[in-house]
């Protein structure tokens, strides 16, 4: 994995002046819930100070009230020394605070130039080359590469982010605020952005950083605050920001087991068997998994993750080579794979689009997939589908456990353990894991984790991860993914290879 | 002796083809806002009764025009109070739009029908008019139709040079991402509903004021549904607008020649020619590309709090 190494120039420049933003005693109730409770926190010109906690810490709240989208039930902002309130998102932004959402808000069909301009423009007529001009010395002061001339829709995730960032650089935005920002992203594009961020601080901004990966907080920041159940339990100070272990107790108010302890199952059948798959971007693909082991695709994402998995799971029809699920060929299993027994589970990593219906409830979203179970003819027996779903939810530890809430109120990863409940209440014999833990806090990857090891017993499962700790913990073999082509597999136990997973991700072979 | 032949159709075709570029473009203005709007063919007959009212008690066919627009416009914004104020579906009230439009028109237009006012006749653009076989097809026209020929262009630089523009743009494709810049899109919408309104106004006003100079009923024969058509088929770009907009002028005309001949096919055949290209053409611009996806919050009501 590759270590980040801070590159700030001058650290410190800033310090002694006074906060751009201090937060003094922020409270916020909805109701009788406690969001948040007496927070303090001050943000400094030229410092990156990461905001570490679970989800639902009350890191989203905080930080809306700070953007003006809610207003505190207490407490006071001081925005340059002056007391000051916010009454809509608007205030925030001329105050000079701007956020960068993880859904990004961005015009798809418009152009980088003009997404970054939009609403600033300064004259009635509209020049394209004058914006992009203006866009691309923004983007050089801050080293922040894009083609202004470009279509959104065209765009990277990666680079998408950089035309949020531009749009509140170009509105003289002083604090950044970037939730998760890293969640979408490939190990490059985060290290651009890291680098991008000291590039602001050292140019006097200050940023507020999101997240709850340790190392990127460890690599970026300079001030590190926690948070749990919506007060703020520690804050550490440049110089004695302490380890990963620490930072993760702190953070759960537990201890975590960040390593699991996975014992090796004796490997049954071969339940997926693909022979020379080609084509799609895919180049000579052997993979095999038995029953009994997990084999981990390690590789950066949009290495032919996607095609592989699509083709695996029936989206895609395989253009040449073999592939066979559960001793059956492709052509056999798809488009109808067998209703009861044998069968395929598929875990996406698009969680809200593909595996669930936003606005639908937590039963027909369990039905989904498992509807076969509950009907009779042309019935469904729906009073056991919700028992059924109402046990899953519960074995699973969904939280909040209303079965009539649409699955849009549910968090990320929250809505994970119902997906992998209900995907696990089918008997696979074989699981597809597409990035099953992006996005989720410490103590939900950890479950998560956990019920992928159970599950072994009786399945095999294929984990497509972009992160190499995931594929270390819980994988029996790895294979690692490069523009199309698996470059090397082996077992765990090869530590001599396994040492060398960053050279093979970026597609040295090495002997 | 072929040309001869030609030619008045082809100038018959850009006449036909006039009211229903003004209804594309104005269809294609609200939609690029974000609203769907089916209530063309309601707002066509509404400008074309008024226009026609307005010529023939005022003797002033520019007047009538401007009335058209204006009223047609504040027509269109019953949809608006629909759609913006209630988030009610666009689908609905945009055929209540039709139904009502229609009806009214039918209503009031009674007493009127078969009366005649004031209106545009052609007349020859020096110069341009003399160019050989182009000037008899494009420039022996009318003032309309010259007007109609700078709209597209128009269109394209509205929505791609001017703040204004981009930002009824972004409303039509992100709503939120509208709103984050601090503009606000509710606002934008009821603009793109009321000059869409006043396009679509203008283009039943020139079938009352220069393709006829009377009124009768059901003037415009399901023109406004081609124009909702038409702005799919011109992936809700301006330029193809113009070109879809003459292809069925062309049919409508080919077929009023073709009756005149005294053609052999039955008569209701050939007047179902224009309906029957609506639908092929609506199959062949099915096959969505890049840059010619719909805007992407099209139909999307806007919710209070989002």
């Amino acid at each position: 994995m590759a270590e980040y190494v801070n590159k700030r120039t001058n650290r410190g420049a800033f310090a002694g002046q006074t906060p751009f933003v201090r937060l003094q005693g922020i409270s916020k109730h909805f109701g009788k819930v406690r969001a948040n409770h007496e927070i303090n926190l001050d943000i400094r010109p030229g410092m990156i100070k990461a905001l570490l906690g679970e989800n639902g810490a009350g890191k989203s709240t905080l930080m809306s009230i700070l953007s003006g989208r809610f207003q505190q039930t207490s407490g006071d902002i001081y925005v340059d020394g002056n007391l000051t309130s916010f009454a809509s998102p608007k205030d925030a932004i001329k105050a000079g605070i701007g956020m960068v959402y993880q859904h990004f808000m961005l015009v798809e069909s418009m152009t980088v130039a003009q997404n970054v301009l939009l609403g600033q423009e300064k004259a009635f007529l509209v020049s394209p080359k004058e914006q992009e001009k203006e866009v691309a010395a923004l983007a050089e002061q801050y080293g922040l590469p894009i083609d202004p001339a470009a279509t959104v829709s065209s765009l990277s995730m990666g680079e998408k982010q950089r035309v949020e960032i531009l749009k509140l650089l170009y509105r003289d935005s002083r604090v950044l605020i970037l939730d998760e920002p890293t969640a979408v992203l490939t190990p490059t594009e985060t290290e651009q952005l890291f680098e991008a961020m000291w590039r602001m601080a050292d140019q006097g901004k200050s940023l507020v950083f999101i997240s709850h990966k340790l190392k990127e907080v460890m690599a970026v920041a300079d001030e590190v605050a926690i948070l749990r159940k919506g007060e703020i339990v520690d804050e550490f100070k440049e110089s004695d920001v302490p380890n990963e272990t620490v930072l993760a107790n702190r953070m759960v108010g537990r201890d975590v087991e960040l390593s699991l302890d996975a014992q090796p199952v004796e490997p049954g059948a071969t339940v997926l068997d693909v022979q020379g798959l080609d084509g799609d971007g895919l180049e000579e693909i052997m993979l095999s998994v038995r029953k009994g082991e997990i084999v981990a695709i390690a590789g950066v994402a949009g290495n032919g993750q996607k095609e592989l998995v699509e083709v695996i799971c029936g989206l895609r029809k395989p253009i040449k080579g073999d592939v066979s699920i559960l001793g059956l060929e492709w052509h056999d299993f798809y488009p109808r794979p067998p209703r009861k027994g044998r069968s395929l589970a598929y875990i996406p990593e698009d969680r809200q689009g593909l595996a669930t219906c936003k606005f639908v409830d937590l039963v027909d979203n369990f039905l989904l997939t498992t509807r076969h179970s509950f009907t009779t003819g042309p019935f469904l027996n729906r009073s056991k589908a919700v028992d059924t779903t109402v046990d899953i939810v519960e074995q699973f530890n969904v939280q909040p456990g209303h079965i009539d809430a649409d699955a849009r109120s549910l968090s990320g990863g929250n809505l994970q353990k119902l997906v992998i409940g209900r995907e696990f209440y089918r008997q696979p014999d074989i699981i597809v894991a597409e990035n099953p833990t992006q996005g989720l806090d410490i103590s939900a990857t950890e479950e998560v984790w956990q019920r992928l090891l159970e599950v072994r017993n009786r399945a095999g499962i294929l984990l497509i991860t972009s992160e190499l700790n995931e594929a270390l913990q819980l994988a029996d073999r790895i294979a690692v993914m490069y523009r199309g082509r698996i470059i090397d597999q082996f077992p765990k136990s090869d530590t001599k290879k396994v040492d060398a997973i960053g050279l093979m991700m970026a597609g040295v072979t090495p002997e | 002796m072929g040309l001869e032949l030609i030619i008045p159709i082809l100038a018959a075709t850009i006449q036909s083809g006039t009211p229903i570029l003004y209804a594309t473009l104005g269809e294609m203005l609200t939609e690029r806002s974000g609203v769907l709007n089916l209530g063309v063919e309601g707002m066509m007959i509404f400008g074309a009764f008024f226009a026609f009212l307005v010529s023939h008690y005022t003797g002033s066919p520019w007047l009538a025009f401007a009335c058209a627009g204006i009223l047609a416009g504040l027509f269109g914004l019953a949809h608006a109070v629909v759609c913006l104020v209630f988030q009610g579906n666009q689908v609905v009230s945009g055929l209540a739009l039709t139904i009502l439009g229609v009806g009214l028109a039918d209503f009031l237009g009674t007493p009127y029908v078969g009366l005649s006012a004031d209106g545009f006749s052609p007349f020859s653009v020096p110069l341009l008019s003399s160019l050989p076989v182009l000037g008899d097809i494009f420039f022996k026209q009318d003032a309309l139709v010259y007007l109609s020929y700078f709209l597209p262009f128009l269109f394209w630089f509205f929505m791609n040079r001017t703040k204004w523009g981009l930002a009824v743009g972004a409303a039509g494709e992100n709503p939120a991402a509208c709103f984050a810049a601090g503009l606000n899109p509710v606002k934008l919408r009821w603009a793109g509903i009321f000059f869409g309104g006043v396009l679509c106004g203008l283009g039943g006003a020139y079938l009352s004021l220069a393709y006829t100079h009377l009124w009768t009923n059901n003037m415009t024969a399901g023109r406004g549904w081609i124009a909702v058509a038409l702005v799919i088929f011109a992936f809700w770009r301006p330029g193809r607008a113009m070109f879809g907009a003459y292809l069925f002028g062309g049919i409508m005309a080919f077929q009023l020649r073709l009756q005149a001949v005294g053609a052999t096919l039955p008569s209701s055949l050939l007047l179902m020619l224009p309906y029957a290209l609506t639908i092929i053409v609506l199959l062949f611009s099915s096959a969505r590309g890049k840059g010619r996806q719909a805007p992407a919050a099209l139909g999307v009501n806007i919710e209070p709090g989002e």
